[in-house]
């Protein structure tokens, strides 16, 4: 039974921190239509803030979090002026949207993660921060776990709130079901895209700083999760981050338990094989209506 | 005639290139293999996709699968065989998932093919390890490069071939129709399920069948090599760069590419990654059409002019 529970607790664990990452790229996409493949380098960037400023200026990681998350705001909306601007508004279709952004993606990619590279090296890195363990319910957890955890699940559900409650939420929603008839009724989209793409960055961003409290981090770290948030966004449906929770929290389980059940070295195939089994039976996403 | 006077020039640059192992040095062979792997690899990508308008990542998936069919035949199949062999997995292999996801669109497609990828390499992966207690494999016996070279350019003249017959042909309208409408496509008779499946079969044809030729360059193969995803990104990249609803100027945007990759990667060995990045944001964003645009541009130009002076 303990088994069972530990293997659960860590699946919402890690899935806490996909549907994070997942959110993010989400509202970047069902917003703008940007898909971002470079957002898990914005991940690494925030990583690396955090450790740069426990190891050196000796931080607490979690007093951090929210300077991470402006700096990274920060990046985001300088990115999305330098970069992506002039794609949104020049593309004439949505199409073309999604090719040339995923290009720029790429671009992106290449630079951040090699401009990582030149400055940190390959090396991994690391720091302990939080490392004793807990006990609940007779199964063992170690302390920083369950912290990132609560950030990341908290994270998530305020900006769903702010989605579903506040007005800025309401123009977002908005802007998703139709960008003209948005745009008609005064929303200001030259506002509200940087904002959304910058908030995105900055969910990676704090992502990124809770995982270095717990893993070792390094230039490529990134990626991964990148892929992994695509295939919790398509799970959980492009545009819902209500789909994103819950996709993430999913896909988490269904790695833990099916690491613990078959072998760890299977874990991508896991995803996948739950992607396309999901695309093929429900093509806009579980929770489509 | 038109169809004729391609397929005469594909032939012509086909000869002309087949003379180059006799008049280059070994490192500047090495770099025109590449520019015409990545010219045979861009040209099918957009074959498919450039008409189409779907965005396949699986580039990478097909060239390794075609890699390892080399790689498992060694020995047992002669090279030329396993080329072929390379490239008809792979083309079965995509005309099964084809007939699963093509009905998607969009990012979903983007997403899954991508996906495709990297569950064919971890699967051979996990095969691997557990079935054959290898991780990679030795290829022992390579043939000389000369006769990859020439079999590799084989396989991409094929490809430009080809690509032109399926341009001029029905199967072309019928990819074009989709791309612009699917269902007014459908409406008019085109039985888009089909040619969908057949274009990205053949596409991926190519593209297992340049892995198999490649695959004896590398003497250790694995799967991160095989199914690097860069193969694939670089791909789709040269493509979208040269314009992916041409056929010259993924060619064209090979040729450059690899040339520039090459010329940074030797320059700047540390920021080549980053400069190939800031430019391919910088040509995306001042350059949308692809370097074709550029060409089109100039004629439009050259035309223009001419009136005038007529005038």
């Amino acid at each position: 039974m303990s088994l069972w529970f530990e293997l659960a607790v860590s699946g919402l664990i890690t899935g806490g921190i996909y549907a994070m990452v997942a959110i993010g790229l989400n509202l970047q996409y069902g917003l703008m239509r940007i898909l971002n493949i470079s957002h898990g380098e914005f991940l690494m960037l925030g990583a690396y803030l955090t450790w740069l400023a426990h190891t050196v200026l000796q931080i607490n990681p979690l007093v951090f979090l929210p300077v991470v998350a402006l700096v990274l705001f920060t990046i985001g909306v300088v990115v999305y002026r330098l970069c992506f601007f002039r794609i949104v508004s020049t593309a004439p279709a949505v199409e073309v949207i999604e090719a040339r952004s995923l290009l720029v993606g790429f671009g992106l990619l290449y630079l951040v993660q090699n401009a990582a590279y030149l400055t940190w090296g390959a090396d991994l890195r690391g720091y302990s921060f939080l490392t004793e363990s807990v006990e609940i319910a007779g199964a063992r957890f170690s302390a920083n776990r369950l912290v990132i955890f609560a950030f990341a699940v908290g994270a998530s559900l305020a900006l769903l709130g702010v989605l579903r409650f506040t007005l800025i939420g309401k123009a977002v929603r908005a802007m998703m079901q139709s960008p003209t008839g948005a745009q008609l009724v005064g929303i200001d989209t030259r506002l509200l895209h940087p904002v959304v793409f910058g908030a995105g960055i900055a969910l990676a961003g704090v992502a990124g700083a809770l995982l270095s409290m717990v893993y070792e981090i390094s230039p490529a770290m990134g990626e991964p999760y990148t892929v992994t948030a695509l295939i919790v966004i398509v799970l959980g449906g492009l545009g819902s981050a209500l789909g994103s929770l819950l996709g993430g929290f999913l896909l988490g389980l269904v790695e833990t338990f099916g690491m613990h059940f078959t072998s760890p070295s299977l874990k991508m195939l896991l995803s996948y094989s739950v992607l396309i089994a999901v695309l093929l039976a429900r093509p806009k996403g579980l929770f489509a209506r | 005639m038109k169809l004729r006077n391609a397929m005469l020039a594909v032939l012509a640059a086909s000869v002309a290139l087949a003379a180059l192992p006799w008049l280059l040095s070994d490192f500047l062979l090495a770099l025109a293999l590449s520019c015409i792997m990545y010219a045979g690899l861009a040209v099918s990508w957009a074959m498919f996709c450039g008409a189409s308008n779907y965005l396949s990542l699986a580039t990478a998936a097909f060239f390794g699968l075609g890699a390892y069919v080399t790689a498992w035949g060694a020995g047992a199949l002669p090279y030329g065989l396993s080329v072929l062999a390379g490239g008809i997995v792979a083309a079965a292999f995509a005309a099964m998932v084809g007939a699963a996801v093509l009905h998607l669109r969009g990012a979903y497609f983007a997403v899954i093919t991508f996906g495709l990828g990297e569950l064919v390499r971890h699967a051979i992966t996990y095969y691997e390890k557990a079935y054959e207690g290898t991780v990679g494999r030795i290829i022992a016996e390579a043939p000389e490069s000369t006769t990859v070279y020439w079999t590799v350019l084989l396989v991409s003249a094929a490809a430009v071939a080809t690509a032109f017959a399926v341009r001029e042909g029905r199967l072309g309208l019928a990819l074009r129709g989709i791309g612009s409408d699917e269902e007014r496509a459908q409406t008019l008779g085109v039985n888009a399920r089909r040619s969908k499946v057949l274009a990205f079969a053949l596409s991926a044809f190519f593209a297992g069948a340049l892995g198999a030729a490649m695959a004896v360059r590398w003497t250790y193969i694995d799967p991160p090599t095989v199914f690097n995803p860069f193969i694939g990104f670089q791909t789709v990249l040269i493509a979208m760069v040269g314009g992916a609803h041409t056929i010259i100027g993924p060619i064209v945007s090979a040729v450059v590419f690899s040339l520039l990759t090459e010329f940074l990667r030797l320059q700047f060995p540390y920021l080549f990654l980053t400069l190939l990045g800031l430019l391919l944001i910088l040509l995306v964003l001042y350059l949308p059409g692809g370097l074709v645009s550029l060409i089109e541009r100039w004629r439009i130009g050259e035309r223009w002019r001419w009136r005038r002076g007529d005038a």
